[in-house]
């Protein structure tokens, strides 16, 4: 899984690959912590984050909101993120982790919140490909 | 009849600096760009002409969808987006306010002057990034408990006054006198409050900024008087909005609303312009959630401004009544207002856009602006006593290279923008570019070697990617707004210290 940060005129955007859906939401989040901080110490406790959406870029988009709010609550950065993604009784659910480092461990730049803009959740043949555009 | 093209849009000039995108296929009204030969082509360059006519489809829209001179691509709506939909049967839309709900600026006056300044600029600069919470994590200058948020999202500034953050003053030097009395607290999600919590008085990150500024140039004597300017004098500039309090509501709204008007939404060509009908539960709730996280944005510039009078106090040892630091004013950019414009109406009595009306008459609106200010006229009711008549004070930060601008809100605004203008210089490059581009650490150098400008920020990377070279010309987006008599040069500034996070 792999995710990489793309150019968007006043925000930032995050392009992601996975073998499943699950690690292509966590490389996404991957993308998120990427574009709040360039260096990354291996400091933190991990803690989990489910999160239940109608669809899939609904689902992309509540779990990377999730994890903002995570980390202003906990005055984290969300890293390292795994997870997995299921489909439970007409609902999509992903259960997911990230090792939250301490703020103060860091400088890390603010990303305001995750954009529907451009957003996309597509299956390809080697998995899965996802692109979100972050408010800056 | 001039026209340019841009991937399949056509634009006509109107006139000078007026350009329109005519109303066709499933537009409700036509569109209209407001910008010289030169920032058309920056504006073409992105997607900023679609998601303009992406944002003539919201439902009860009015008059035209309009595009200040510095706009550039946002998400459903474009950054420099006027939309005014109608308040009974149109609708309101989080996205064309934007995440940040009251991102906005206030300059502060002070009665020092340049070399009153010149020699303490590293010790300034110091004690401002010490003493203003920035970047992530940061804290807040207040401490919130559930208390305090509740009380700053009902009364706004009001609180401030009242937990001796504030004067008077600068209360009535605030657009709404720093108070939405719309605010329905509890249309706040507890997550946006919990977030905001934890950064009451924060200046956060990304272009947010707080800078002293030195009073270069003088346009229009009358008008800086009455606003207290002159050359030379030092003041101080604040841009932030409602963090992530404000952030998170945006968020709340955009799922709740896809949720609940899903159908509407199918309608409209992007999510994030996703809307709630006028008159449903939903509009009337986010209405009060905006107006309450508008509350907490103007404390938040407040709290900020009051810990900046402690600082220069400090500084310059004496009182900050004695240095005269009064608030000029402060103005929003991200934000929706119900406001009463005279529109062309059909024979029916609804609002129609270009040039078919039967008639004109009076109509409440939401006015959506999401980087754009509000520019009222000398002699409008809403313009504070003390400006009413020279007009409301307007705010455009540009760069740190550039330097920002004060205007006052011009004849023509009414009319042509339902009273508003643009809002800053609005960005050319991408964040990722910039870093590409530029490293802060020279920036920085650069910036007080060449041009006596001192940078503190959290980090290298933010310098980066505000570094004067990723904005557009300021000074065009000035010129093209004077010139169509939508907000006036009064003064210019120029930066001295700069934080950011």
């Amino acid at each position: 899984m792999s995710y990489e940060l793309r150019p968007h005129t006043a925000d930032v955007a995050v392009a992601a690959t996975g073998a499943t859906l699950g690690e292509t939401f966590a490389a996404v989040a991957d993308g998120l912590a990427a574009a709040m901080c360039d260096r990354i110490p291996e400091t933190g406790e991990r803690f989990s984050v489910t999160v239940r959406a109608e669809g899939l870029e609904a689902l992309l988009f509540d779990y990377l909101d999730q994890l903002i709010y995570e980390r202003d609550v906990r005055g984290v950065l969300p890293v390292a993120n795994e997870a997995t993604i299921r489909e439970d009784d007409g609902e999509w659910v992903i259960e997911a982790s990230a090792r939250g480092v301490p703020l103060a461990d860091v400088t890390a730049r603010d990303v305001k919140a995750v954009t529907y803009s451009e957003m996309e959740v597509t299956e390809t043949a080697d998995g899965w490909q996802a692109y979100v555009v972050l408010d800056v | 009849m001039t026209t340019r093209e841009f991937d399949g849009i056509q634009l006509e000039r109107v006139r000078e600096f007026v350009w329109e995108i005519q109303q066709e296929g499933d537009m409700r009204v036509p569109a209209r760009v407001l910008a010289s030969e030169a920032l058309l082509e920056e504006i073409g360059d992105d997607r900023t002409l679609q998601q303009l006519k992406n944002a003539t489809h919201l439902p009860g829209i009015t008059g035209h969808a309009l595009c200040m001179p510095d706009g550039h691509q946002g998400y459903g709506f474009p950054v420099g987006g006027v939309g005014a939909t109608d308040v009974e049967d149109g609708c309101i839309s989080p996205g064309s306010v934007g995440y940040d709900i009251n991102c906005g600026v206030r300059m502060v006056k002070t009665n020092l002057t340049y070399d009153d300044v010149r020699g303490h600029e590293e010790e300034l600069v110091d004690a401002l990034f010490a003493n203003v919470p920035s970047g992530l994590g940061g804290g807040g200058i207040v401490e919130g408990d559930i208390d305090t948020v509740e009380a700053v999202l009902e009364r706004g500034v009001d609180w401030a006054l009242e937990a001796g953050w504030a004067v008077e003053d600068d209360l009535t030097h605030c657009e709404d006198e720093g108070r939405r009395p719309d605010a329905d607290p509890s249309a706040v999600s507890q997550k946006a409050k919990d977030r905001g919590k934890n950064q009451l008085g924060s200046l956060g990150s990304g272009n947010h900024f707080l800078e002293v500024q030195r009073v270069t140039d003088v346009y229009r004597e009358d008008v800086a008087d009455a606003y207290g300017l002159e050359s030379d004098q030092i003041v101080v500039l604040i841009h932030c909005g409602s963090r992530g309090l404000g952030h998170q509501t945006c968020t709340d709204y955009l799922r709740k609303i896809e949720k609940q008007h899903g159908d509407l939404l199918a309608e409209l060509p992007d999510k994030e312009l996703a809307a709630a009908p006028a008159g449903s539960e939903l509009a009337e709730e986010y209405y009060g959630a905006m107006c309450a996280c508008i509350n907490f944005a103007w404390v938040n510039r407040q709290l900020i401004m009051h810990r900046v009078r402690q600082v220069f106090e400090r500084v310059f040892d004496r009182s900050w009544e004695s240095m005269d630091m009064h608030l000029l004013y402060d103005v929003a950019h991200n934000i929706a207002k119900k406001e009463h414009h005279t529109v062309g109406v059909d024979p029916q009595g609804r609002p129609v856009g270009g040039g078919e009306a039967a008639d004109r008459e009076e109509r409440e609106l939401y006015v959506h602006r999401k980087g754009a200010t509000r520019a009222f006229p000398a002699g409008h009711p809403e313009v504070p006593a003390a400006y009413r008549d020279v007009g409301q004070p307007i705010i455009i930060p540009g760069s740190m290279g550039a330097g920002s601008y004060v205007l006052r809100g011009g004849e023509a605004s009414m009319d042509l923008t339902f009273g508003s203008t643009a809002h800053g210089a609005g960005r050319l490059m991408s964040r990722t570019q910039a870093k590409q581009e530029f490293w802060g650490e020279t920036v920085q150098d650069e910036l007080r070697e060449g041009s006596q400008v001192y940078v503190k920020a959290q980090s290298g990377a933010t310098v980066a990617e505000e570094a004067p070279g990723v904005y557009k010309d300021v000074d065009e987006v000035v010129r093209v707004s004077d010139a169509l008599g939508i907000g006036d040069k009064v003064a210019r500034t120029y930066p001295v210290c700069n934080i950011k996070g």
